[in-house]
């Protein structure tokens, strides 16, 4: 399997490889440039491991190698001719198939229903029964399982994630493409995939795995693709790559210790070991009794849950996503109402209490979802600096006016502060970098000098700098005697940030320890619902 | 394509798109103007009229002289009022289309004043409030509607404006008609009517009314805790309930708001209406269309308070010097200016078109692309044979 750059190149020379990408180049519309004259060529019997940072370019990379994105210049080729489609649909019938994060399934469809629908022109008759025929074949052959008879949205993410894959499969590709598939999966599906995907290469197929994760490339990948800053920076075998060279070609220069840690250790990421003992013996900040709320369908999303964080300490949640999590939350901030226990605050109930009171006993939210909950885009930055503060006495003057010149100040302040890089306080939201908007809802959350911070997936999709700041922010809160709620489903974030830790499954606790107390294959049978007496064996 | 062409022509790109779209609302209302009045000229002429007289006549009779000015103005004045109905509601996220109906309850409720007398001033303002409590009570009910049942604001200000005409229609033949000319309703005491500012034209001072609302609601939305919350629920109502804003208090009070300045816009169609100071039953030839017109102005003040104020009297020049255009021997019929009126309006979607040029222009290329690549493909195949 050769791994070196190529730069002559013919139509002609046939075999050998599957795709290649000549001197792909993309300059969107806006300006940015994307990709610079990225060269790749992929063989058949190959996992590569596409490796970068948010806003590398491994999204228009995988677009214009899988022929839905035109490139400003440069081509793609393939034995069969230049590859150029105008669909994904398009796109499999040339054999190139993509799994994408969020899943193109049709809830309260089968998965039979589903690969059905893949298949179908339009106005042809839909063959149900020809489609299950096949799919139970292919699900045979590959290992795949699934329920077929069940509506998607009734099935877990991983079945959801290999329905997905059943379905591209289905159409016979050569080339499947997976964006960060082990972001939603359990430790112990994750092991699945792999081997699945090992079973694939095998047997002909060539599979990009795009991740950001290191061990998982060291772990299934024949070769490693490193992209930075739209610049293919490295293309290696992955048995002559070191964790720390791929990470350093991903970041681009040596970190600090702390930073670089993120990485490399085998932690991913630096515990803050320096935890100080906490008083347990006070009274908590946060006092949960036997919660039970609904989620959104109606169903009992969290079942009956007790717990207390004591000033001073991180109380992680981890656990795969969609396990209770954003309930729990919700119903701790005043966004549901639940059914059933109780919750105090320094001894004051908030459950049912709407949130602009809850904002008041000191409780500040970051929540999971930047874009949805905690900004209005079109705001500017000084008007979303004041969201669910607005009413407090330090911004409304007489009449309930706003007071724009103190506004303003306060904002410069937590630019400062925070390192919140934008225009100006007049500078719409949606104007700055996920990380700035991520830093500017941390700001302001930070600013109602809370007595809890309930942090909500506080990092997601930032990049490596980001959310080291914002990790850091939240231990430098807990130093000062601050309680915190970190809810991740960023495990290791969890594992390195947290005093104790619980682990979610289906809406309740399988156990609440200190993060010491578990090894990671305990921690995933118990993040996949195995109880802690069978984790144990 | 090199990567610098590339990058110069997506900065040209970019270009095209601030100064028509996006970045400069006043420049795509100004063209929309220009365009609307260039279709009512395309049309004139294919129906024999000469477009330039007749524009000469109508831009003079509109704002030729003082007379003409002051016309315009008084023809604006109601515009703005109920322009601003439809524009709170639509910051808050809504699509409020009763303000017809709003204005014509209004209207009659400031008939209403006509049964009593008041020191002068006082009874003015007891009117005005009457005619704003009006309407605002009657907006409160597709809003209640809309958040204990869910039903579209749309359709249910809709249906109201058809109950509204004809409650209305039924009170001024039954209820406070002028037992002298059953033709009318009673007109508004003396006490009570707006003064005319310059003689011999209908513009009073209900301009000054019309103005400060329209000051106030500017305050009110940007400068307040209150228009916070309606502009914040009005974007991004799951933000805002994370904000601790309550968007049903939000929705109610956008509506009631609304509602009132539909209310003093029916108001000012009557208190400031000279020489009847009334409504006439049959038709209600002064308030009829008023909230659907102040819909097009909302539109082309960009929904802000101070754009609705130009706007409202770009149309109240239209109106005003259309008379002016039928005049003479190039006599073009007033419906044209209602052409004018309905072209500017859709042609206020034009920098939505221009937007859809780079995708247009991208699906061509994409298309041209694919074509060379499938004589590209057969080549090689044949090249393998």
């Amino acid at each position: 399997m050769t791994s070196e750059k190529l730069n002559t190149s013919t139509v002609e020379s046939n075999a050998g490889y599957f795709l290649r990408g000549e001197k792909m180049t993309k300059v969107y519309s806006d300006g940015t440039v994307a990709l610079k004259e990225a060269s790749i060529e992929i063989h058949t019997h190959e996992i590569i491991g596409l490796l970068g940072e948010n806003g590398a370019g491994k999204t228009t990379f995988t677009k214009i190698l899988s022929g839905l994105l035109p490139p400003t210049s440069g081509r793609v080729l393939s034995p069969k001719g230049p590859v150029r489609f105008s669909s994904p649909r398009e796109a499999l019938d040339f054999g190139i198939g993509m799994v994408h994060q969020h899943f193109a399934l049709v809830g309260t469809f089968t998965a039979t229903q589903n690969v059905a629908l893949s298949h179908e022109r339009p106005f042809t008759r839909v063959q149900l029964a020809r489609a299950e025929e096949s799919l139970k074949a292919l699900m045979e052959e590959s290992g795949l399982h699934v329920p077929l008879d069940v509506p998607i949205e009734k099935l877990a993410v991983g079945e959801q994630q290999r329905v997905e894959i059943l379905k591209v499969l289905s159409r016979d590709v050569d080339l499947l493409i997976l964006d960060e598939p082990t972001s939603v999966l359990t430790p112990l599906e994750v092991d699945e995939l792999f081997t699945l995907l090992d079973r694939l290469r095998s047997e002909g197929k060539s599979i990009i795995l795009i991740t950001h994760k290191l061990k998982e490339v060291q772990s299934v990948t024949d070769r490693v693709v490193v992209l930075r800053h739209g610049q293919l920076v490295g293309d290696v075998p992955t048995e002559q790559a070191t964790t720390e060279q791929l990470a350093q070609l991903m970041v681009g220069q040596a970190l600090d210790q702390d930073a670089g840690a993120v990485e490399l250790s085998d932690q991913e990421l630096p515990v803050h070991k320096e935890r100080k003992p906490v008083d347990r013996t006070a009274n908590s900040v946060l006092h949960v009794e036997s919660l039970t709320s609904r989620s959104n369908t109606g169903d009992i999303a969290i079942e009956n849950l007790s717990f207390d964080v004591f000033g001073g300490e991180i109380f992680g949640i981890a656990g795969v996503e969609g396990n209770g999590q954003t309930e729990l939350v919700e119903s701790l901030t005043g966004l549901r109402v639940p059914i059933q226990g109780s919750a105090t605050i320094n001894g004051t109930n908030i459950l049912g209490v709407d949130p602009r009171h809850i904002y008041k006993l000191g409780v500040a939210h970051i929540p999971e979802d930047r874009w949805e909950l905690g900004l209005v885009l079109p705001f500017t930055l000084a008007e979303n600096a004041i969201l669910g503060v607005h009413q407090w006495e330090e911004f409304k003057g007489p009449l309930s006016f706003l007071r724009w010149g103190k506004i303003n100040t306060h904002v410069r302040a937590l630019m400062d502060r925070f390192e919140i890089r934008a225009a100006g306080p007049s500078a719409p939201a949606k104007s700055l970098s996920g990380g700035n908007q991520q830093k500017l809802i941390v700001g302001r959350e930070l600013a109602k000098d809370p007595a809890i911070i309930v942090a909500s997936q506080p990092t997601r999709g930032l990049d490596i700098g980001a959310a080291k700041y914002i990790r850091d922010l939240l231990v430098e809160m807990r130093d000062m005697g601050r309680a915190i709620l970190l809810v991740s489903a960023d495990l290791d974030e969890v594992l390195a940030l947290a005093d104790r830790i619980a682990i979610m499954y289906e809406g309740r606790f399988m156990t609440v320890c200190s993060p010491d107390d578990l090894n990671r294959e305990q921690i995933g049978l118990l993040m996949g619902g195995v109880e802690r007496e069978e984790a144990r064996v | 394509m090199s990567e610098q062409s590339a990058a110069k022509q997506s900065r040209l790109l970019r270009g095209v798109h601030k100064t028509v779209t996006g970045l400069n609302p006043v420049l795509e209302s100004l063209l929309a103007g220009v365009v609307g009045l260039l279709i009512g000229a395309i049309l004139m002429y294919i129906w024999g009229f000469n477009p330039w007289q007749a524009y000469i006549a109508l831009f003079k009779g509109a704002f030729g002289d003082s007379y003409g000015w002051a016309s315009s103005i008084a023809r604006g004045t109601p515009l703005v009022l109920t322009a601003l109905t439809f524009s709170i509601c639509l910051r808050a996220g809504m699509f409020n289309i009763g303000a017809e109906g709003q204005m014509m309850i209004g209207a009659m409720a400031s008939v209403s004043i006509a049964l009593f007398t008041l020191p002068s001033g006082i009874h003015t303002i007891v009117g005005l409030l009457i005619a704003a409590s009006a309407g605002a009570i009657w907006s409160i009910v597709p809003a209640i509607l809309k958040i204990t049942r869910g039903v579209s604001e749309v359709i249910s200000t809709i249906m109201f404006n058809w109950i509204s005409r004809f409650l209305v229609i039924w009170l001024g033949v039954y209820v406070l008609v002028d037992p002298i000319r059953a033709e009318k309703t009673l007109s508004i005491p003396v006490a009570a009517r707006f003064p005319v500012i310059v003689r011999g034209t209908d513009l009073t001072a209900s301009v000054f009314m019309a103005v400060g609302v329209a000051l106030i609601i500017y305050f009110v939305l940007w400068h307040t805790t209150v228009g916070y919350e309606v502009r914040a629920a009005g974007l991004n109502p799951t933000a805002a309930r994370y904000g601790g804003i309550r968007n049903k208090r939000t929705m109610i009070l956008a509506f009631l708001l609304g509602g009132a300045t539909a209310g003093l816009a029916g108001a000012a169609l009557v208190m400031g209406l000279p020489p009847s100071y009334a409504i006439f039953s049959s038709g209600m030839p002064n308030l009829t269309n008023m909230g659907f017109d102040g819909m097009a102005v909302a539109m082309v003040g960009r929904n802000h308070p101070i754009g609705i104020l130009l706007a409202a009297l770009f149309f109240g020049g239209l109106n005003a010097g259309g008379r002016m255009m039928q005049l003479g021997s190039n006599a073009v019929p007033l419906e044209m200016v209602r052409v004018v009126m309905g072209a500017i309006v859709l042609a206020m979607s034009i920098p939505e078109l221009i937007r859809l040029f780079p995708a247009i222009k991208k699906s061509i290329e994409n298309f041209a692309g694919r074509i060379r690549d499938r004589r590209e493909r057969r080549a090689v195949k044949e090249a393998g044979e």
